[in-house]
């Protein structure tokens, strides 16, 4: 198998299949990294690497507005995302502490179940992976089109957006939708004070502002 | 009234001095870059230059800019505060060479031998790559003007995309991103309010500057640059300024089309002329909304709060020195050059003769003139330029300059705004406003008979 | 809504107004001057560095000790040494000095000099490697007879009555001092350049010194005049210790 895809890269001159090779490479290792690095604020700038790349191959599969969007949306909202990181943790590198799990008083089977608790986020990532991976497998093809790639592909996308696809975009919107009334509603916070008789107290200082307005005038 | 009459007359002559000669040596490195040279080894080579041809035309455009960069944010630095001095009633820069004219050149050799310092318990890498992120996307994001400016140039049709205006956005959103890290690598605090500032501020104003850009691009009906500035060709009544083709026909009818013109193009009567002034009025909004949508884009006065001096000392670039503020400051300026050329293309027609050729053509002595330089040595033989790039290129050059000088004019008057101000103007004032006029343009479009 | 419009035309109008304004000054000769190669023509009452002047007809000292301008600085920055002459039986200066470095330029003890001998004059360029060199004493500090002239002049001030009787020994010790400062007549005002450099490099400056205070002062006192230098070098260390000896006296 390894053997094949050298061979095949080798003897491809063509320099697209290089080209995808060295962004997958780069690709993987910068999402590596995002996992690996301990800084919240750094792994949040890769991460805009890897969507860099990641545009990068929608650009050699001639999705040049695929690519535009990948790196505009990201780009900006990666860049939100880290602002928000910025504010919420520490920024300063603290270690943390090493966490000695110490379950040897329990039964092995309680031991396992603990263990995988406790790794539950590999545990996870590795079976999407393996389910995706099985399903790309065992779908065995993708719908191949014998089209040629349109140069107005901004037209066909469109046109592909409000006819065929109309109801994931609607529901996208949709969510988006939901989404800004969710972060509009955070954001408007709680009113102050909601004790017993809170709304007594609330109600006078609302006067008392009403009043000293009237007395301004 | 002329009591400044010298220091107007020092002014222009350094802006047309230096702009002659910014662009001719750009011009002379594209084309003994894409013309000459080529043409010199098929001549000797035959068919093995050809892969040396393609890859040397390629790299022309690329090479052009980066030769383009620098002077021009020389120039314009040095314009910029020649221009100021005028306005706010002082003398500029008069002490490096003749009427301080070298002033810039003496900066840059300064920033260049600058001791280059990396903070302590700054993140280094992040630190350095910072500027450069900054910096890349105003190269490579000025690529796909270079056809549009230069009325297709057989030497930069390589550059030109189906999604022109799409990737100069893209590549204009990515600096958000390096200033940013610029603020939060530096580990000192006014760089990193500096850095949230900028981002809160680009973010906020990216929602209309790309909205305004969108109304544009649904009257020409594509994303293609070259094919917005073609559509505006012909005269000032064409250009996306005025309607985006809702005055065509008003110009096809002066140019000797008659009231049949005004049919076909006005097909509904009344409704269809108050849609055109509908459109007319949106675009001139539309316009408007994109000049302060780049100030703010671009960290331009009033909208300079990432790098207030009075309240953060100098913002994210705080602790750059040498090279890497260089880049900083060269960015800065390139963006601003990048940012007049997008209005340009976009809203005034590109390299269109703002005089309709209608009323051009029957001027004495122009024909003429334009038949003499087409049938000379210089463009027949040796391809050193063509009469339509020429004149393409000489109103692209008046138009962003003279972009340039208005937002020169705009930091000479205007004062910074407060953060909330800012905010609220983005939110409240701005996208309510461009989308409004998204919605009449999208609407009247259809009783008039537009680019698109 | 319509509220909202109006507002929006209003502060529009309001912005074009504006940058029309900053457009006219298009056509405005600049208000700056090429500064060190054309000197700002100053105000006569612009409150520069201060100085002591003589009479410009006789070129006697006119302080006369009163003290007024050291009580009434807020900067406590005016010191004088004087002592009571037993032959006169009135005060007599020995020292005056100013440290420019506290002096806030308030123009206060001018008002109330009696006999208009502490002004601010025209100068302003006093900029100095060290603190100690901003604190002048009596020979920085008095004006030649004809800078006297000029600022008497330029000031419109009522000239000073000669004094009947003789000169103190003490005026004319400060009169002697004097020629150190002096410059020709014609010169730009009160130029500091050179009274700052002769603090540092007395020996290269001392010929080009007397040259310029020959034509002006009698040969004994170019003799004289040489003494006070080295105090002025040594300053820092002798203020310590004169007032104590002076206080008692006074």
């Amino acid at each position: 198998m390894g053997q094949d895809m050298l061979s095949t890269l080798l003897s491809a001159p063509n320099v697209e299949t290089w080209a995808f090779y060295l962004l997958t490479t780069l690709s993987i290792c910068l999402a590596i990294g995002v996992l690996v690095d301990r800084v919240v604020i750094r792994s949040g700038f890769i991460l805009i690497g890897v969507f860099g790349t990641i545009s990068g191959i929608f650009l050699l599969l001639s999705a040049q507005f695929l690519a535009l969007a990948q790196i505009m949306i990201y780009a900006v909202g990666i860049t939100l995302m880290v602002v928000i990181a910025l504010m919420l943790t520490n920024p300063r590198l603290e270690r943390e502490q090493l966490i000695v799990y110490n379950d040897d008083s329990l039964p092995p089977l309680a031991k396992l179940f603990a263990s995988c608790k406790r790794n539950l986020n590999l545990w996870v990532a590795v079976l999407s992976f393996v389910t995706l991976y099985a399903a790309l497998i065992g779908e065995n093809h993708w719908p191949l089109s014998d089209q040629a790639v349109s140069q107005d592909a901004v037209q066909t996308l469109g046109e592909a957006l409000v006819t065929n696809y109309s109801i994931p975009f609607e529901f996208a919107s949709v969510l988006l939708l939901a989404a800004l009334m969710g972060a509009i509603m955070l954001a408007k916070g709680e009113p102050k004070h909601k004790v017993e008789d809170g709304d007594l107290t609330i109600v006078d200082e609302t006067k008392k502002q009403e009043n000293n307005l009237a007395l301004q005038r | 009234m002329f009591s400044n009459g010298d220091e107007i007359f020092k002014i222009s002559r350094l802006t047309i001095v230096w702009l002659a000669g910014i662009f001719t040596i750009v011009w002379m490195v594209c084309w003994g870059l894409g013309i000459a040279l080529p043409m010199l080894l098929t001549s000797q080579l035959g068919d093995k230059a050809a892969l040396t041809n393609e890859i040397l035309r390629a790299a022309t455009p690329v090479i052009a800019i980066l030769v383009f960069i620098p002077i021009n944010a020389m120039f314009m630095v040095l314009i910029e505060r020649r221009a100021l001095a005028l306005w706010t009633v002082r003398k500029g820069p008069n002490r490096v060479g003749p009427d301080g004219n070298f002033q810039t050149a003496a900066d840059a050799v300064k920033l260049l031998l600058k001791e280059d310092i990396t903070p302590t318990g700054a993140d280094a890498v992040m630190h350095t790559f910072a500027p450069i992120l900054f910096f890349a996307p105003s190269v490579f994001g000025a690529v796909p003007l270079l056809a549009a400016v230069t009325n297709n140039h057989p030497l930069f049709h390589v550059l030109n995309l189906p999604t022109g205006i799409f990737f100069v956005l893209a590549a204009g959103a990515l600096p958000v991103v390096a200033l940013v890290m610029a603020g939060w690598a530096s580990n000192n605090k006014y760089s990193l309010v500096g850095g949230l500032r900028s981002a809160a501020q680009a973010i906020s104003y990216e929602i209309p500057l790309v909205l305004s850009l969108i109304t544009v691009c649904l009257m020409a009906g594509t994303l293609d640059l070259v094919k917005i500035t073609e559509q505006q060709a012909g005269g000032i009544l064409n250009w996306n300024l005025l309607g985006g083709g809702a005055l065509t026909g008003l110009n096809n009818a002066l140019a000797g089309g008659g009231a049949k013109a005004l049919a076909t193009s006005y097909f509904m009567g009344p409704i269809s002329y108050v849609c055109a002034g509908l459109l007319v009025i949106s675009l001139i909004i539309s316009f408007w909304l994109y000049l302060t949508g780049a100030c703010a884009e671009i960290n331009r006065i009033p909208f300079d709060l990432p790098e207030a001096e009075s309240e953060l000392v100098s913002g994210y670039n705080t602790e750059y020195s040498g090279m890497k503020f260089a880049i900083f400051f060269l960015a800065e300026f390139t963006n601003l050059f990048v940012v007049s050329s997008i209005t340009t293309v976009m809203f005034l027609g590109g390299g269109d003769n703002p005089i309709p050729p209608y009323i051009l053509n029957n001027i004495p002595g122009i024909p003429q003139m334009v038949a003499a330089i087409r049938d000379s040595y210089f463009c027949s033989t040796l391809h050193i330029i063509n009469p339509e790039t020429f004149f393409a290129t000489l109103w692209v050059i008046a138009k962003v300059y003279g972009l340039v000088i208005f937002a020169v004019l705009i930091r000479g008057t205007l004062p910074r705004f407060r953060i909330d101000q800012l905010m609220a103007f983005g939110w409240k004032r701005l996208i309510p406003l461009s989308l409004i006029v998204f919605i009449i343009v999208v609407f009247a479009r259809e009783f008039v008979i537009c680019h698109g | 809504m319509a509220n909202l419009i109006s507002r929006a035309f209003g502060g529009l109008n309001e912005v074009r107004r504006g940058l029309a304004t900053v457009f006219k000054h298009t056509f405005r000769e600049p208000i700056t001057k090429n500064y060190p190669d054309e000197m700002p023509d100053l105000a006569p009452h612009f409150r520069g560095r201060l100085a002591l002047t003589v009479n410009p007809e006789t070129g006697d000292h006119l302080c006369i000790s009163c003290k007024q301008c050291e009580r009434v600085c807020p900067d406590k920055c005016i010191e004088i040494t004087s002592h009571k002459s037993p032959e006169t039986n009135k005060l007599e200066l020995i020292d005056f000095k100013i440290d420019h470095g506290l002096c806030m330029f308030c123009g206060l003890c001018t008002e109330v000099c009696p006999t208009l001998c502490i002004i601010n004059t025209n100068d302003f360029e006093m900029a100095d490697y060290s603190r100690e060199s901003l604190i002048y004493d009596l020979k920085k500090l008095t004006l030649s007879q004809d800078e006297s002239a000029f600022y008497f002049d330029r000031k419109e001030m009522p000239l000073p009555k000669p004094k009947p009787a003789k000169p103190a020994p003490a005026a004319a010790a400060g009169a002697a001092a004097k020629p150190a400062d002096a410059k020709p007549a014609d010169a730009k005002p009160a130029d500091a350049k050179p009274a700052d450099a002769d603090a540092k490099t007395v020996e290269v400056k001392k010929p080009e010194i007397k040259d310029d205070a020959k034509p002006e002062v009698k040969t004994e006192e170019a003799k004289a005049d040489a003494k006070p230098e080295p105090k002025a070098e040594t300053k820092p260390e002798a203020k310590t210790d004169e007032p104590k000896a002076d206080e008692p006296k006074a």
